[in-house]
């Protein structure tokens, strides 16, 4: 009789990493079939869009998948010099993954060529450079996506950006994480959410957003299914997204903003989908419970500051990338503190500190923000006669204070009446009817070109009525 | 601190069966070794007569335990042999004359709960009794402190291993009796059985018996694995953590079959020369528990009953499939702490690159990380902050792993590296 040798155990549990690679993909199919059916399907079947158009999510994942394993198998092939067993090589390193996940983090109206390039960094930078997998310190998905739209945002941005061609023509023109920066992060209902639908179309994912992120529902219960079936780390994303709504709800309630703020930060942009399939990442993420904790309250952190305080209006990304970088120190902190409580302590209470910190600092700071708007405006009186409403009201202009009577009918500003103004190139602005293009295009004050030859008086007025506008939403 | 987790069990494989005697062996090799002393000192000449009993050999550094030959017969030489641990250590073979004579240790006394605490240690000093669940470390010693708690370990958590069954199933009152006398001689008050919650049988064993001892209690652990480490046992009874030893907390835990054995030397004032091993496994023709002389040779025994099936490659351990040793022969003395031979295919699983899901942190139940020992083996800095010396090999970091790496190598091997510092 022959004997063989193995160290043992001689028992193994019946989980297999390629089951679990299997049911992560099981996990994405859902969104996968969303993200063609939203930004392909439904834009076709409505008219909006070619035949082209409605497989162009289908090829941009395609793509992106094709590319990350052809670089694979070259890797494979030609640098590392494998050539028995070169499809099981690739096939144990899971090597659709990086593409398959740039794609899904990428807007629709991303050029194909910009797709490869994509999953060409991800799977060449982000994984096999460090290595292969295990190896790597960064999501390669995310490196990818950094890369396009750092270095290629304006151009996508320039072919529409994250709008699908239903979008483009129905919505508000952004997604919804930049319409609030583009209002300084305060508002209202009716221009936080209102523009995109309710918080049901943000939970369907009838939003505009990244091909994977929009709809949460399936992520979240992606989640329910890769948390008990044991592939992710269930901690990370359950303390990232406790933060970031623990977080926004400080801020908005510092501004007066109701509880809707807190669930429109997590419903919005890529965080749910950041925090279930980015952050989950094994390789990636600490592998210390207490680890994953420190993990997940950090990414809740980093993000919110990004999303507040960086020109970026999408924080998970960087803020990712940037704990990927700390794994190794946080991992420390998580084997010591199994044998010395002292560190999960300090940890923590460092990072409660730095929560509470930021959340008040960043309230306050949009507090004073629309303060300061406020400044140059003042109200003396509103009148309501016959179903309009009359705002006696000033604005310090070029040369003191411009006072005029805006009346508002049907929500609508039909008559701005100036009543004394002493700027010094007011008959410019008389001449190319600047009050009238105000009155037209009151809902893209935006878009209205300033009267050359008095910029800082055509201002003046336009602010004026923004902050009319903005007061009537208040009191409505 | 990890609580176990449930493990494929495998026991019905050998449960079933009566016990078994094997025939007496020719030659017994009674290996000279104690826990983890290799080179205990021999007390024997080639040509010496010895009785069932005589001291052979003794371990003699900060430990004192003798060595007892397990047959009446001659000694026929020096021979090394493989131990269970896998080394090949100094045996002393002894040709049996099948006489059975024994060496009288004259004192026995009937009451054996009137002995005090001090003739107690001495009997089980001089008896060698030893922890039976393959731990080898003298019981004498932990009796030595001050006590308030029995453990009696029959918790047997390694899947295959049904020895610790089928001893309670044979001898429950004689268990009973001796864990009572224990209590009474070291003024222990609690005294507690830990059976798994999935062994009912076990329990409706002592039950019958139970009644007469009003001192002992019987709890159910949960069915996990490795619920028979002391540190989890007592964790999960009594809820209490202890640093280095249980007896710190005046806590002793034995496993059955050692409680058995104290039993034997109280009652006779010898030290046991058979021990119930499971010989189980799907490569072999008849999976059973058997009683087995000390010394004798496994390659005989596993003849004996009907040897191996199939032709392939063979695994053979000593022990269980969590924590036993992958021996390359079968030519293994049995010894007092072998519970169990394990004889499986040897099917060879690749591994993956470690992904670092963190699922052998989570369940390591000696609250070590083992994927975090894996890097950093050669790195001592590192190594002090990570504590592999506490690993207690129980194998659940290498069983849960999807990417089947053998993990527990990894620490084992930092182990080393912390001890040569």
């Amino acid at each position: 009789m022959e004997f063989g040798f193995d160290n043992g155990p001689h028992l193994k549990d019946k989980d297999h990493t390629s089951k679990i690679m299997s049911r992560l993909l099981m996990a994405l199919t859902p969104i996968i079939i969303f993200a063609v059916y939203k930004n392909g399907l439904l834009p076709y079947l409505e008219g909006y869009t070619n035949l082209y158009g409605m497989l162009k999510p289908l090829i941009i994942i395609l793509l992106g998948v094709l590319t990350s394993i052809t670089v694979e198998i070259i890797y494979f092939r030609f640098i590392l010099n494998k050539k028995d067993n070169l499809i099981e090589e690739v096939k144990r390193s899971y090597a659709l993954f990086p593409g398959l996940f740039v794609a899904l983090t990428l807007p629709i109206n991303t050029p194909l060529w910009l797709v490869v390039l994509g999953s060409l960094i991800a799977t060449l930078i982000g994984k096999l450079l460090f290595g292969g997998l295990g190896h790597n310190i960064f999501n390669p998905a995310l490196v990818g996506c950094l890369f396009v739209i750092a270095s290629y945002g304006a151009l996508i941005g320039a072919r529409g950006g994250y709008l699908n061609p239903m979008e483009i023509d129905t919505i508000a023109g952004v997604t919804p994480l930049t319409n609030l920066s583009n209002i300084n992060y305060v508002g209202t209902w009716s221009n936080i959410v209102k523009p995109f639908g309710s918080l049901r179309d943000f939970l369907l994912g009838f939003i505009p957003g990244s091909l994977g992120e929009t709809s949460k529902i399936l992520i979240l219960l992606s989640f329910i299914y890769l948390a008990v079936t044991k592939v992710i780390k269930w901690v990370v994303p359950v303390c990232y997204v406790s933060v970031v709504f623990v977080m926004t709800f400080i801020i908005g309630t510092m501004n007066n903003i109701d509880i809707f703020y807190p669930l429109f930060h997590i419903l919005s942009g890529g965080l749910l989908f950041g925090a279930v399939f980015m952050a989950t990442d094994p390789i990636t993420s600490p592998t210390t419970r207490i680890g994953q904790i420190i993990f997940g309250l950090g990414l809740g952190l980093l993000t919110v500051i990004f999303r507040f305080l960086s020109p970026y209006p999408e924080g998970v990304l960087t803020s990712i990338l940037t704990m990927n970088m700390l794994v190794v120190i946080i991992d420390k902190i998580g084997a010591k503190a199994k044998f010395k409580k002292g560190y999960l302590n300090i940890s923590l209470i460092v990072l409660l500190i730095c929560i509470i910190t930021f959340s008040i600092y960043i309230g306050y700071n949009l507090k004073s923000n629309t303060n300061k708007v406020d400044d140059r405006f003042n109200i003396i009186e509103i009148r309501e006669e016959n179903n309009k409403v009359i705002y006696e009201v000033t604005q310090k202009g070029f040369k003191g204070l411009i006072k005029a009577n805006i009346t508002i009918a049907n929500d609508k500003i039909i008559d701005v009446d100036i009543t004394s103004q002493s700027e010094t190139y007011w008959m410019e602005m008389e001449n190319q009817n600047y009050i009238n293009r105000l009155i037209n295009k009151q809902d893209d004050l935006e878009n209205v070109d300033v009267v050359s030859g008095a910029t800082i008086s055509s201002n003046a007025l336009k602010a004026m009525v923004e902050n009319v506008l903005a007061d009537y939403e208040v009191r409505k | 601190m990890a609580k176990g987790i449930k493990v494929l069990s495998n026991k019905s494989m050998s449960l079933n069966d009566q016990l078994v005697e094997c025939k007496r062996p020719e030659i017994v090799y009674i290996p000279l070794v104690n826990h983890s002393k290799m080179d205990c000192e021999c007390l024997v000449k080639v040509g010496d007569k010895v009785l069932k009993g005589t001291v052979i050999g003794r371990r003699n550094d900060n430990i004192d335990l003798p060595i007892h030959a397990s047959v009446s017969g001659k000694v026929i030489g020096i021979e090394e042999k493989l131990y269970c641990n896998g080394e090949g250590v100094k045996c002393v073979a002894i040709e049996n004359d099948f006489r059975e004579k024994s060496v009288d240790l004259r004192g026995a006394k009937k009451n054996i709960a009137s002995y005090s605490k001090d003739d107690f240690i001495t009997i089980l000093k001089e008896c060698a009794v030893t922890g039976m669940g393959g731990g080898d470390f003298p019981t004498y010693i932990k009796y030595k402190s001050e006590l308030n708690t029995i453990i009696v370990n029959a918790a047997e958590c390694e899947p295959y291993i049904t020895a610790d069954y089928m001893m309670v199933k044979l001898h429950a009152d004689e268990i009973l009796e001796a864990v009572d006398a224990i209590m009474e001689i070291n003024g222990i008050d609690k005294g507690i059985i830990a059976i798994k919650e999935s062994n009912i049988e076990m329990r409706d064993e002592f039950i019958h018996y139970l009644g007469t001892y009003p001192k002992i209690t019987i709890t159910m652990v949960r069915n996990v694995y490795p619920i028979g480490w002391e540190k989890l046992l007592i964790k999960e009874i009594l809820g209490i953590e202890y640093e280095k030893l249980p007896s710190d907390k005046g806590i002793v835990v034995n496993n059955v079959s050692t409680i058995y054995a104290i039993y034997k030397a109280l009652k006779y004032r010898r030290p046991i020369s058979k021990r119930i091993v499971t010989v189980t496994g799907e490569r072999l023709q008849e999976p059973k528990n058997i009683l087995i002389r000390l010394g004798t040779s496994m390659k005989n025994v596993i003849e004996e009953f009907g040897g191996y099936i199939g032709s392939s490659k063979i695994r053979f351990i000593a022990g269980g499939p969590m924590m036993g040793t992958c021996l390359d022969t079968d030519d293994l003395v049995v010894t007092k702490n072998l519970n169990c031979v394990l004889v499986i295919d040897d099917k060879d699983e690749a591994d993956l690159p470690c992904i670092r899901c963190g699922r052998c942190i989570a369940v390591c139940p000696a609250n070590i990380c083992p994927v975090l020992i894996k890097d950093k083996v050669n790195d001592f800095e590192s190594l002090k902050y990570l504590h592999p010396e506490k690993c207690i090999e129980c194998g659940l970091c290498s069983y849960i792993c999807p990417s089947k790496i053998r993990i527990r190598e990894s620490v084992r091997e930092a182990k080393k590296e912390i001890r040569r510092h």
